[in-house]
């Protein structure tokens, strides 16, 4: 991996180029201060009130982490409608909204203040790759339902956004320590410092261990079962340089190495290495802002080798880089219309021996326009739309025998994604929203260059695993109805009916590899990633939320979930969402605080389902996970600067409870966070 | 806190969100109406919330009766009680002159374009600012802070 000090380097230089992220000048903490509730970009990009967005959303605050029993983000995501989140391992998590979970779960863009942290190679996210220590996080930001039409491919089904605290915020350190059972432990440090009078400096670290879950009898078990090691370090510096100009630059180094299922669901050790390098300027004017950045990704992949059935390869390593290029102005039109216009390059590339060429890449420009109007006092509508312009290519000498002519990497095509919606205030009787779109989801460069021996079977030539340029992105129709209205001043319903509709779901192949003869240098067969078909979901959800006196605050919701599926069985594809999305489920979490004293109950409950797994042959199969009421509670007490806590996980000791064919275990955990 | 008074976090974080920012010991008065019982009472609950720190400064209050707008001379920021139609063009003409930012609950006091800034907080905060009123008395707000309130 390159030096740091190159990486940081490449990126400033690059930070000349005009470019943008999202408005993150905008000063959360006081926004929300001063509105009384928070406020969110990760909608329209520009500056909203949650209470007044054109889509279904759900921040969580500073305030709400720190009570969480949850110890990651995906923890702090599983109790809210509408999201399938699936442990299924100790270190690997998976994060669906409005069915079709699935391991490496595509379709969900997850950011750190405004920048990408979803990973290309494989199209997927690494919870445990984010760089963002909890305790520095100031709101994570959710948005179900595709956003393409804002943040481009890969924002498919919807975003997840974690904006951290502002470094200018002043002199502070926040230190926090966990352990409990099985092996877990985690260490933090955040701290802002200021450098000036209006500069400010965040620098913070991270630290993991934690041991595997143990497989049952009746699943293929991992040739390497080492746990989870987890070591993260990232620094901010922001500035204020003159009235109205906001610059950022920030860096970061993160390691993961943790045991995952793949697509396929064999069990094999993966190995992360992740800098991240980027700078982003916003100036105010008096008309709107103007917003420019540029970030670069790098990734390090390293696969652990898989001998499980017919399943067979060597440890490969990849490497992933990309750089994004963005640049966006808000624009005030007449009182309080807003126009957003937007302009992005992103370059994408994989370099590694497992694939068609040393070299696979594609380079997307994009342009985009939002148009927010509020033509009442009670009406606004929103539109949003975007084109992508995808090339791919290829560098360097095919690879023999191959399952693709050269000339098929030689492709472009153009993508357009729209939002649209309409909020309608209705008084005391509440507010409607409708809003759908279209987003789209790009082939990951695995699915594109994929080429893989895989080892020799007796009497067959070589057999190759491959990916294929003549994916199509896959195409998400979403639609939407909600409609929210406080029951009381301590008390709000909000209810909603979803649709969503995914074309040409891309996945690997099932339990029989379908083998097609090659002759482009050499005989081979191929046995490929394939366009597995589509599906539906369809569903309603009901949330509510509440306070009672001064001490006690509480929120449920259900969500019921259909799920149709056009796709081919296990036998030709590893995608099953029809079995592998509950129907029903239900949470409850109930915060209760007195003085130094507070406690978090967290009640879940998971309908039955079947998820992907190898059995010890190392066949895929579906296998049931049990329907799940799991208990999650939290106690702690505030001695001056020193929080001392209490986590127990899964009290109830469901097997069921992270979704994962792997059966979830009960634990308790302790921990202390000292803030100064 | 009377149903009509200011709500005085609220309104010294709206303060805070000023281009270029105001900073140091920043003076303010409160315009009240001598003899205005209603008016009296909301000045005397803004004085009793002080210190009030508002950004990066801090407020140095001051009374200053409505038929007396001559004493806003230096003064940055005023807090505009409710009741003051009948001198609301002079507080306007105060505010133009000397670049005061005015800052009331009385959302009347906005929709005729005297005062810059109208708080209400009930059942939740609304911030009304008029586009008129702070032109005049060149008061910028940062763009994030104008696309979440309402301008007139």
């Amino acid at each position: 991996m390159r030096s740091f000090a190159r990486v940081t380097c490449l990126s400033l230089a690059a930070g000349l180029l005009p470019s943008a992220a999202l408005a993150q000048s905008v000063d959360y903490q006081a926004l929300q201060d001063t509105m009384g509730e928070p406020v969110t970009t990760s909608v329209t990009g520009k500056p909203q009130r949650a209470s007044e967005t054109p889509a279904s959303i759900e921040i969580i605050t500073r305030d709400q982490i720190a009570r969480s029993p949850a110890h990651d983000v995906p923890g702090l995501l599983k109790t809210y409608a509408g999201l399938d989140v699936n442990r299924w391992l100790a270190g690997q998590s998976d994060v669906a909204v409005r069915g079709g979970v699935q391991t490496y779960n595509p379709r969900l863009l997850v950011l750190v203040n405004g920048r990408q942290v979803y990973v290309d190679h494989y199209g997927m996210t690494d919870w445990n790759l984010l760089g963002v220590q909890l305790e520095e996080i100031q709101q994570i930001e959710l948005v179900r339902g595709p956003a393409t039409a804002l943040f481009g491919f890969n924002a498919a089904s919807a975003v997840v956004n974690i904006i951290t605290v502002s470094a200018t915020q002043g002199r502070s350190l926040v230190a926090a320590g966990e352990a409990g059972g099985r092996g877990y432990n985690r260490l933090s440090a955040v701290t802002t410092l200021p450098l000036g009078r209006d500069v400010g400096l965040r620098v913070s670290a991270g630290h993991q261990r934690e041991h595997e879950l143990r497989f049952p009898s009746n699943q293929a078990p991992a040739s390497d079962s080492r746990g989870v090691k987890r070591d993260e370090a990232d620094a901010t510096i922001e500035a204020s340089p003159g009235v109205g100009t906001h610059l950022t630059v920030n860096g970061g180094y993160s390691t993961n190495e943790q045991l995952e299922l793949l697509p396929t669901q064999v069990p094999t050790r993966q190995r992360y290495e992740a800098m991240v390098a980027g700078v982003r300027a916003d100036q105010d004017t008096n008309w709107g802002s103007l917003t420019g950045g540029v970030y670069a990704n790098w990734l390090d992949v390293h696969f652990g080798a898989v001998h499980s059935g017919v399943t067979n390869f060597e440890a490969e390593q990849l490497k992933n880089r990309i750089i994004v290029a963005h640049g966006a102005a808000l624009i005030r039109v007449g009182l309080n219309d807003v126009l957003r216009l937007g302009v992005e390059y992103r370059n994408n590339r994989l370099d590694g021996d497992a694939l068609f060429t040393p070299r696979v890449d594609y380079g997307v420009w994009s342009g985009s326009a939002m148009l927010d109007l509020h033509p009442t006092d009670g009406v606004a509508f929103t539109v949003a739309g975007r084109l992508d312009r995808l090339s791919l290519g290829t560098a360097g000498a095919m690879r023999l025998p191959a399952a693709n002519e050269m000339g098929d990497y030689d492709r472009r095509f153009v993508r357009a994604s729209f939002n649209a919606a309409a909020l309608f205030q209705l008084g005391t009787a509440g507010q409607l929203r409708i809003n759908g779109g279209l987003g789209y989801q790009i082939p990951s460069l695995i699915d594109l260059g994929l080429r893989i021996p895989l080892a020799p079977m007796p009497g067959l030539p070589q057999v190759i695993l491959a990916g294929s340029p003549a994916f199509d992105p896959v195409a998400v129709w979403s639609g939407e109805i909600g409609y929210t209205k406080p029951l009381s001043d301590k008390i709000k319903l909000d209810v909603g009916l979803f649709y969503t509709k995914t074309n040409n779901a891309i996945a690997s192949p099932g339990v029989n590899l379908t083998l097609t003869p090659s002759m482009i240098g050499g005989f081979s067969l191929v046995t490929r990633f394939v366009d597995a078909g589509r599906f539906r979901t369809a569903g309603a959800q009901v949330s509510l939320a509440g306070t009672m006196g001064a001490r006690l605050d509480w929120r449920a919701n259900y969500t019921f979930t259909d799920t149709h599926q056009e796709i081919q069985p296990i036998d030709v594809v590893a995608l099953a969402p029809r079995d592998t999305t509950a129907r029903h489920k239900v949470n409850a979490e109930i915060g209760y605080h007195r003085d130094r004293w507070f406690a978090t109950t967290v009640l879940r409950y998971t309908s039955a389902t079947r998820q992907l797994s190898d059995d010890p042959l190392g066949q895929l199969a579906l296998f049931k996970v049990k329907s799940a009421l799991a208990w999650d509670q939290k106690i702690g007490v505030q001695f001056g600067r020193a929080t001392l806590s209490v986590t127990g996980e899964n009290i109830t000791g469901a097997s069921g409870a992270t979704g994962s064919p792997i059966p979830a275990d009960r634990r308790f955990l302790f921990g202390v966070k000292l803030g100064l | 806190m009377g149903a009509s008074d200011l709500n005085i976090p609220v309104a010294t974080r709206v303060i805070s969100f000023v281009q270029p920012a105001l900073s140091g010991s920043i003076p303010a008065a409160i315009i009240y109406e001598p003899g205005n019982a209603a008016s009296e009472a909301e000045a005397a609950s803004i004085e009793r919330a002080g210190p009030l720190v508002a950004g990066k400064g801090s407020l140095r209050l001051k009374r200053v009766a409505a038929n007396a707008l001559g004493q806003l001379a230096g003064v940055r920021v005023a807090f505009v009680t409710s009741g003051l139609r009948d001198v609301g063009a002079q507080i306007a003409a105060a505010s133009a002159r000397q670049s005061i930012l005015t800052i009331t609950s009385d959302l009347s006091c906005v929709q005729a374009a005297h005062c810059v800034v109208a708080i209400s907080t009930a059942p939740r905060v609304q911030i009304t600012v008029s586009r008129a009123a702070s032109k005049a008395a060149n008061i910028q707000f940062g763009s994030a802070f104008l696309m979440l309130v309402k301008e007139i």
